[in-house]
This record gives C-alpha cells, sequence and structure tokens, in this order.
C-alpha cells in the first residue's frame, strides 16, 4: 500500500507494508539509522520522532498511521550541511553526550519540549524525557542542554 | 588549575558531533549487500544435558545457509580467562537460561528465527543450584563440567592477612556484626549485544563488535576458530554503552558470526533483542557479606573481620577478580590495626555474573559503608564524626590490606564539602525528630577505590600518533571509548604535551590492525594508562618537531620557544606549526610515532593475602536525602552531593558525566535495579519488569572534584569511572535508616521491602522465558 507523509521538510510518497512499524520503515526501507532500535515495545525511547511536532516511539507506531503527518528524525533536526541546530550544540557544550544511542531521542525528546514551551522547569524537562531511558549520563547534563536551549530561544524571540 | 591550556576546560567531545547529528554508527546501522542475519538457539532451562541435537531440519528452511554447533570450534569453542570453563556454543550441557547452543545464519531475520526453530534437540534436565549459600552443600549438583579446583562449585577464594584481629576485637569494648546481601544487576546498555562479521577472499576476517576490550575479543576469536593473528582485525565501532557488560558474551558473538562467515563466505550479523539480552548477558554478581567490627571505648576502630560469598552464577568469567576487588576493599577507607578478609566465589545456575562497573567493590563499599553507619549509630555517634575519626588521611598511613599510603589523600576534604553544601548538621538534627508517615532521612557513604587493574594483571598501554596529510593529528589507542570518554582524554593530553589547538586532533576507533594492543579497557584504567601513554607518545613527537625546527631555525632543539603553535628560535621570527612540518617532510622524517607506559611494578601474594594491590586509590564521600512513606514505602531521592578525589580533572564535561551517571546506576542499584532468579529462570525479562532510573527518578546533583594531585598520573590524574557509582547505594540505605529506624540488610531497597519488611517472592514465566527467546 501507499502512504504520504511529509519527512523532514520533503513531501513523500512511500509503498510499505500494512504490518510495517514506522522504525522499520526508517531504518530497512529509507535508510535513516538515527533513531535507534533498543527494545521494540515502547519501554526505552531510543528510536523517538516528532510526529506532529509531539514525541512519538516510532517501534510503537505501524507506518500507516503517518499518513498525512509531519514527520522528524534526528537527520531532519540538523542543517541540511549538516550542522547541529542549537540544541545539538547545547548537548555537545554540556556534555550530554557519552554513548551517544539515546542521544538522537533525547535531542528529540527535548525538541518536542521545546515546541510546547520556552519557559519549561527543570521539573517540565524531566518529565519531557522520561519515557527516553539513559543509562549513562544521569540526566543532569541533558537537562542544563534542553533548559539552556530554551533560554536561549526565548531570547532571540524577545529580540524579535 | 589554571597552569593547563586545555585540561580541565571546556571541550567538545572528540565523537560528540556525530553522535548528535545521529550519524555514528553503530553495529545495527551497518547493512552490508549480501549479509546474512544470525539467530541463536538458547537454553530455555537452568541446568540441563543435551541429549540430542540435530540442525539439519534448519538447514532445510528456505533462506538458511548454514548453522554451527560447538563441533565448529577448536576445542569445542572452550574459552574463559581466569577459568576456562565457557564454550562459544554449550558442549554437553547448558547452565544458564540463555546458554546458547546453536546458531543460524540466513538471508533474513524471519528465515533465522524459523530455522533455530526448526532445530531438533533434546535437553534432560538437571537439578538446579539456585542459592549460593547451598553452592557448596555435599550434594549440590555441579555446574561446570569439571570442578576448577577441585572442590565442587567452588570457583575462587581470596584473603586478606592483616595481623590478626580476632583477639583484637574480642577484647574490644564496642563490637559490630551484620551480614548485607546484595542483588544481581543488569547492565541495561541502551545498544544491545551486536556484531558484524566480514569475510576476506583470503580465508580472513573484519569484524566490528560492540565489545570493550577488541584485543581479547581477537584473541578468543584466534584461538576457538584456530587462525593466525593476521587474519583477524576486529574493529570497534560507536558503542552504546557497556559498564563491563559487553566483554565475555561477545566473545561467544564474534566467534559464532567468525565462523558463520567463514562457513557462508558472506558478512554475517548478530544483533540481540532486548529480551534475549537482558536473558542471556551476565550481570553483576550477587554477594552476601558479613562484617564483624572492633572499636575501643573512644570509638576508634581497631579491626574487622569479613566473610563475603559471591554468586557467579554458571561461568567464572570475571567474578575471580571482581571478587578479587570485593576482598582489597571489604573493610573500607578505614584504619585499623588488623584486618582479615575471606572470601568465596561459587558456581550456580542463576545466569552468569562478570564485569560490572565497580567490580565488587560496588557490594563491598555498600556492606562496609552500612555497617559503619549502623556501628556509629549503636555507639551513639553521628555517622560523619564517626567517619572523620576513623578514615584513612595521611600519605604513610596502613590501609586494611596492611600496605602504606604512598600518596595524599582528599577524603576527608570530600566529606567536609559534602557535608557543608548538604546541610548536613541541620538536617540531620531536624530529621532526628519527625512525625507522621512521610519522613526524611539524610545518609552519607564514602569510598576508597584502587586505581587500575592493580595485582590483576600487567598495566600497560600504548598510543599511536601520526600528522597527517592536511597536518590533523590522528591519534589511536589499544584503549577503547564506548561512552565515557576516554578518547576526548587523550586527544586533551596530547593537546596539552605538545600545545597543539585540540581541533587538530582526530581519535580514531580502536582497530587491532592499527592500533598497538594495551590490555582490556576496564577498572576505570583508561585516564591513567592511555592518558600517560599519550603524553609519552605526544612528548616523543615534539621532540622530532624540535628537532625539524631546530634544522629550519638553524639553532638547537632545547632553543626552540612556544608561543602557542608557534615555533621560536634565537632570532625570535616565530614559525607555524605547519611550516615546521612541511620543513620535516622535507628532511624525510617520520612523522608517526607509538609510546608505551607501563605501571610501576608492586605484588600483591595471592596466597598469603597480604602486598600492595593497588598503586594508587581515588576517594570520595557522596551524600543522599531521602523522603519516605513509612506506609506504602514509596521513597524519593530529593537531594545528592558528591565529591570524588580524582586527581586532576582532564576532560571536564566528561568527568562531570562520569559522576552523573555513576550516581545514576548507584541510585537504580540502590532503588529498583534487581535481577531476581527463580530456581534459576529469570524473572526480569524487559524493561518493564527491570526498571532503571529515568529522568524523575534522578534528583539535582552537586558535585565537585577535590584535585588531589597524584604525580604518576598523568598531569595528576588518577581515575573515576567506577568509584563514582560506589557510594550511593550505601548513603541512600544510610538516608532510609535515618527516615524509618529499619535497616533491610539488602540492596536494592525496592518499594516492596520498604512498605512491608519482607523479602519479596518473584515468580519467573518459563513460556514467558521461551517466547523471548524466540522458542516455539
Amino acid at each position: 500500500m501507499k502512504i504520504n507523509f511529509n519527512l523532514n521538510g520533503s513531501d513523500v510518497e512511500l509503498e510499505i507494508s500494512p504490518e510495517q512499524t514506522l522504525l522499520s520503515l526508517l531504518r530497512d526501507k529509507l535508510g535513516l539509522f538515527g533513531a535507534k532500535q533498543g527494545c521494540d515495545v515502547g519501554e526505552c525511547g531510543t528510536c523517538s520522532v516528532l510526529i506532529n511536532d509531539e514525541l512519538r516511539k516510532s517501534c510503537l507506531m505501524l507506518a500507516v498511521q503517518v499518513e498525512g503527518c509531519r514527520v522528524v528524525t534526528i537527520e531532519g533536526v540538523s542543517s541540511p550541511q549538516g550542522e547541529p541546530n542549537d540544541l545539538q550544540q547545547a548537548f555537545l557544550d554540556h556534555g550530554s553526550v557519552q554513548c551517544g544511542f539515546c542521544t538522537p531521542g533525547m535531542v528529540l525528546a527535548g525538541e518536542a519540549i521545546l515546541k510546547e514551551t520556552l519557559t519549561p522547569t527543570r521539573t517540565q524537562i524531566r518529565e519531557g524525557i522520561a519515557g527516553n531511558l539513559c543509562r549513562c549520563t544521569g540526566y543532569q547534563q541533558i537537562v542544563d542542554a534542553i533548559e539552556d536551549t530554551a533560554q536561549q530561544r526565548r531570547t532571540a524571540v524577545e529580540e524579535k | 588549575m589554571s597552569e593547563f591550556t586545555y585540561l580541565d576546560k571546556p571541550a567538545q567531545r572528540v565523537d560528540g558531533l556525530d553522535k548528535v547529528l545521529g550519524t555514528a554508527k553503530f553495529v545495527g546501522d551497518i547493512k552490508l549487500a549480501g549479509m546474512l542475519y544470525t539467530a541463536i538457539l538458547r537454553s530455555p532451562l537452568p541446568h540441563a544435558n543435551i541429549l540430542h541435537l540435530d540442525v539439519s531440519p534448519a538447514l532445510k528452511v528456505p533462506g538458511v545457509v548454514a548453522v554451527i554447533t560447538a563441533e565448529d570450534f577448536v576445542d569445542h569453542g572452550n574459552f574463559g580467562w581466569p577459568v576456562k570453563d565457557a564454550y562459544v556454543l554449550a558442549w554437553k550441557k547448558v547452565r544458564h537460561v540463555g546458554d546458547p547452543i546453536a546458531a543460524v545464519a540466513a538471508e533474513t531475520e524471519a528465515a533465522a528465527l524459523e530455522g533455530m526453530q526448526a532445530i531438533q534437540f533434546e535437553l534432560e534436565k538437571l537439578p538446579v543450584v539456585s542459592d549460593m549459600q547451598h553452592a557448596l552443600d555435599a550434594d549440590a549438583p555441579l555446574v561446570p563440567l569439571e570442578a576448577p579446583l577441585g572442590q565442587g562449585n567452588l570457583v575462587n577464594t581470596h584473603l586478606v592477612r592483616n595481623g590478626n584481629p580476632d583477639p583484637i576485637i574480642a577484647a574490644c569494648v564496642n563490637k559490630f556484626e551484620k551480614t548485607y546481601h546484595f542483588s544481581h544487576q543488569e547492565h541495561a546498555y541502551i545498544e544491545t549485544e551486536g556484531t558484524l562479521a566480514i569475510p576476506g577472499p583470503d580465508g580472513s576476517l573484519t569484524i566490528y563488535s560492540n565489545d570493550q576490550s577488541p584485543f581479547i575479543t581477537r584473541d578468543n576469536v584466534m584461538m576457538v576458530l584456530g587462525l593466525p593473528q593476521e587474519k583477524v582485525r576486529i574493529i570497534q565501532p560507536a558503542v552504546g554503552g557497556s559498564f563491563g557488560g559487553k566483554d565475555d558474551i561477545n566473545y561467544q558473538h564474534t566467534a559464532m558470526v567468525g565462523a558463520l562467515a567463514l562457513k557462508t563466505k558472506k558478512p554475517v550479523r548478530i544483533l540481540l533483542s532486548r529480551k534475549e539480552s537482558l536473558i542471556a548477558s551476565y550481570k553483576r554478581e550477587a554477594m552476601d557479606i558479613t562484617i564483624r567490627l572492633g572499636a575501643d571505648e573512644n570509638g576508634y576502630l581497631q579491626a574487622a573481620k569479613v566473610d563475603l560469598l559471591a554468586d557467579s552464577g554458571a561461568y567464572a568469567s570475571m567474578t575471580p577478580l571482581a571478587s578479587w576487588r570485593a576482598t582489597m576493599h571489604a573493610a573500607g577507607c578505614y584504619r585499623y590495626q588488623a584486618v582479615h578478609v575471606d572470601a568465596k566465589s561459587v558456581y550456580t545456575n542463576n545466569s552468569y555474573s562478570g564485569a560490572f562497573r565497580g567490580f565488587g567493590n560496588t557490594e563491598a563499599a555498600a556492606a562496609i559503608e552500612q555497617a559503619i553507619d549502623d556501628f556509629a549509630n549503636q555507639l551513639g555517634e553521628d555517622p560523619i564524626d564517626f567517619r572523620l575519626k576513623n578514615i584513612v588521611r595521611n600519605n604513610g598511613e596502613k590501609l586494611m590490606t596492611g600496605n602504606l599510603l604512598q600518596q595524599e589523600v582528599g577524603l576527608a576534604e570530600c566529606i567536609e564539602w559534602v557535608r557543608e553544601r548538604s546541610g548536613w548538621d541541620e538536617k540531620r538534627a531536624k530529621y532526628n525528630n519527625q512525625s507522621g508517615d512521610i519522613r526524611r532521612g539524610i545518609g552519607i557513604a564514602c569510598y576508597m577505590h584502587g586505581s587500575s587493574l592493580g595485582g590483576e594483571g600487567a598495566d600497560y598501554a600504548t598510543t599511536t600518533l601520526r600528522i597527517e596529510a592536511d597536518n590533523t593529528i590522528l591519534v589511536t589507542s589499544g584503549l577503547t571509548d564506548y561512552g565515557q570518554g576516554s578518547r576526548t582524554v587523550f586527544a586533551l593530553v596530547a593537546a596539552e604535551t605538545l600545545g597543539l589547538n585540540y581541533d587538530r586532533f582526530k581519535v580514531g576507533c580502536t582497530d587491532t590492525t592499527t592500533s598497538v594492543e594495551s590490555g582490556p579497557t576496564v577498572a576505570s584504567r583508561s585516564t591513567m594508562l592511555g592518558g600517560n601513554a599519550t603524553k609519552v607518545t605526544s612528548q616523543k613527537l615534539l621532540q622530532v618537531l624540535n628537532f625539524a625546527a631546530a634544522d629550519l631555525l638553524n639553532c638547537e632543539p632545547a632553543q626552540i620557544v612556544r608561543d602557542g603553535e608557534l615555533f621560536i628560535g634565537p632570532d625570535e621570527e616565530p614559525v607555524p606549526f605547519e611550516k615546521i612540518v612541511e620543513h620535516a617532510r622535507e628532511m624525510n622524517l617520520t612523522l608517526y610515532v607509538e609510546g608505551k607506559w607501563e605501571m610501576p611494578k608492586f605484588e600483591w601474594d595471592f596466597e598469603k593475602g597480604e602486598g600492595t594491590p593497588y598503586i594508587c586509590y581515588t576517594f570520595g564521600a557522596q551524600i543522599a536525602e531521602v523522603e519516605t512513606d513509612l506506609i506504602t514505602g514509596e521513597t524519593k531521592v530529593i537531594g545528592i552531593w558528591a565529591a570524588h578525589d580524582s586527581g586532576t580533572v582532564i576532560f571536564k564535561q566528561g568527568a562531570d558525566g562520569q559522576m552523573y551517571g555513576g550516581i545514576g546506576q548507584g541510585l537504580g542499584y540502590a532503588m529498583m535495579e534487581e535481577m531476581k532468579y527463580d530456581q534459576g529462570f529469570p524473572a526480569n525479562i524487559n524493561f518493564r519488569q527491570y526498571l532503571i532510573p529515568t529522568a524523575l527518578d534522578m534528583p539535582e546533583m552537586d558535585i565537585k572534584f577535590v584535585q588531589v594531585s597524584f604525580e604518576t598520573g598523568p598531569y595528576g590524574a588518577k581515575n573515576m569511572a567506577e568509584p563514582t557509582m560506589i557510594a550511593i547505594a550505601p548513603a541512600i540505605a544510610n538516608a532510609l535508616y535515618q527516615a524509618t529506624h529499619q535497616r533491610h540488610n539488602v540492596i536494592p531497597l525496592t518499594v516492596e521491602r520498604l512498605a512491608t519488611g519482607i523479602e519479596p517472592v518473584r515468580k519467573a514465566s518459563p513460556s514467558r522465558i521461551r517466547k523471548g527467546l524466540g522458542l516455539k
């Protein structure tokens, strides 16, 4: 069957099988390996993507469910030239990355928080990333990076 | 630390950009044309004889290309160090649930699974050893094929003999004795185990494995496949966490895909599902630790006796060494006249246990630090005052193992810092007078942690540096980076030593063909060993550069002075690095150097239980504040203060991350992480049954590095990855004791234990385990 959706800013039409998960579509068919496979049952969050600006676990979704949606993967966060965006740069500056396996999902979880509010409390940030497991960092520097980016984006909005 | 240009300053991780962009390639992200997928037949039983195994039906399944068993390996794939008791694929019998029996390679994952399910096998159930306390009973079934010490399920013993504590304790007016229990812990790296083998036309193998120690992986592949060194190349791709957990199981996987790749002449990949990983991978040892202490009338500790029993599970793996580290730390960072420690590790059918961050000291420190707290309470002393009276403080003081400290000690400073930052004195007093169901408590724990391998083995590392055509500098090390940040540490040390900009340095993934063997990447040894090797290598490269600069500037190398990347001779004309390199090339100088650093020699006598176990130690103190509901047991850690005497910090954000992350794993260990075995069957086979901390479980952490320089370390650095995790569990337990006045003597302190005080029963589901392993 065919589905149409917007993937990282481009409209796409793809042939899929009805039982295919979104994660499988991204990794196995489109070669987008940024969404990782960590548990396949929605427990770890490393496969996270944004669907219409909301954080979703792509292993729990069927590809068919994104018909007509805007899908953003980690590959759609950086500039087309491969420059990190402000949140990704904040992850680098704050030391929020260790092994890096949860990082794509964490960045997207951060984006989802920042799309909702640019004034999140640290507790709200923690709630926003609570579905994404990280075994390396103890989360503190991830919270720092998201909080810092919120501040930067807030300043940018205020300056306009 | 202002004397440094690059160390302990904000720096971006060398492998960070690929990771935030999502372009870092983990094993599961590598797909090759014609690549075969693997399914492993694993034992659904904890202990059984293999009566019958027929893999031929698998070969009839469409898409299946090859199947292997123990018969496909030299000496049936027997491996293991220090005890050679394991097999790549089970031979004669299976000894734990998840023990691999056969491996199928097929064109699709579905065909591999179907092929695996078609294998005909018959297992004859054997009685199970499920309780380590009964593993050495006269009638206990034998778990290994042969008893390694001729004493049934005994894996190893260790001892410390420092004086004679018995008469001292007997004469003490204050005595203490208690046993503390520790459960198995799962590493729970977010990336599961993965390996990809690519066969070469000459019968060679190139293998990408998400392991910790590629040279050990290589040596194992050579041994079990009978290949010479030049035919096995192991490359470590990006690794999604390990924490000690991706060694032995990946030795098995590399051998399996290696054999399958040679057999099929195609690339073959193994990637475990989460369930398979949780069922089949090794764990932290469960331990029971009994501590006896004696103190004089003024509360000064006099002597300690510790007995330690470790559950090694089905194989020895690293338990003999982890239990040695536990033995070397069992009485903690305190002054004693005499200490005896006796440790035993035993085989059971509870999965198998091996390396995990802290490597035995996680349990040992958690036991002694709860004991010290209990003893302080028994004596009516403040837990911090009692510790400050008894800790080791000075160069030359005797440690629990009888050797003398040969370094300065930052422990008292760590304790004072966490005491002040946490508001200990005020909170401690306040929480001593509470009523109602919601209670708070604050608790402390300290630690010492021997640096690097110590008496475990030869300790050395080699770094290489090569100036590339674009004047960047490629660093390689035989020590690997699976997230801890060692590559960045090496780049920073090289930049500091050479006086060249940090962004010139690129650090390659460890590759057994291009990097130089440096021992295992374990024991928090990378900074000290790899850091020193990088410093030595950088000094060698600097000699070459100064030689070229002197030639260019018509002076002696000793006359060259530096201003950043500029080389300046007696005529004071600054010459940039690029010009010096250009001239060095014109002189045909080799712009590649290797440098090895080896730990100074010292010795521990394993038979007598005396000597020097480690050249140096790190120290630290951590405080936890908790809020708990006396009725429901629901507990929240609301604050953590941690200070670590690390020596010089090299990679600032990386060091902070090690501390925060170590505390995270320690908090999980303290409160929720428990791999339970029900007659050998695992009761936790997914992340709903095995919980690890989320961002909501973690409080804000306030941390500090007390940088007491250690002159043997690179620029005064010691180490940090493991020790940062080991004090938090006892600190939380001690905080809970203040809040509840109950000591459960068990880690983890799960909600159920706190609510009921009763040891929870966990039932495993053999049918769900079968399903989790892909069996019908």
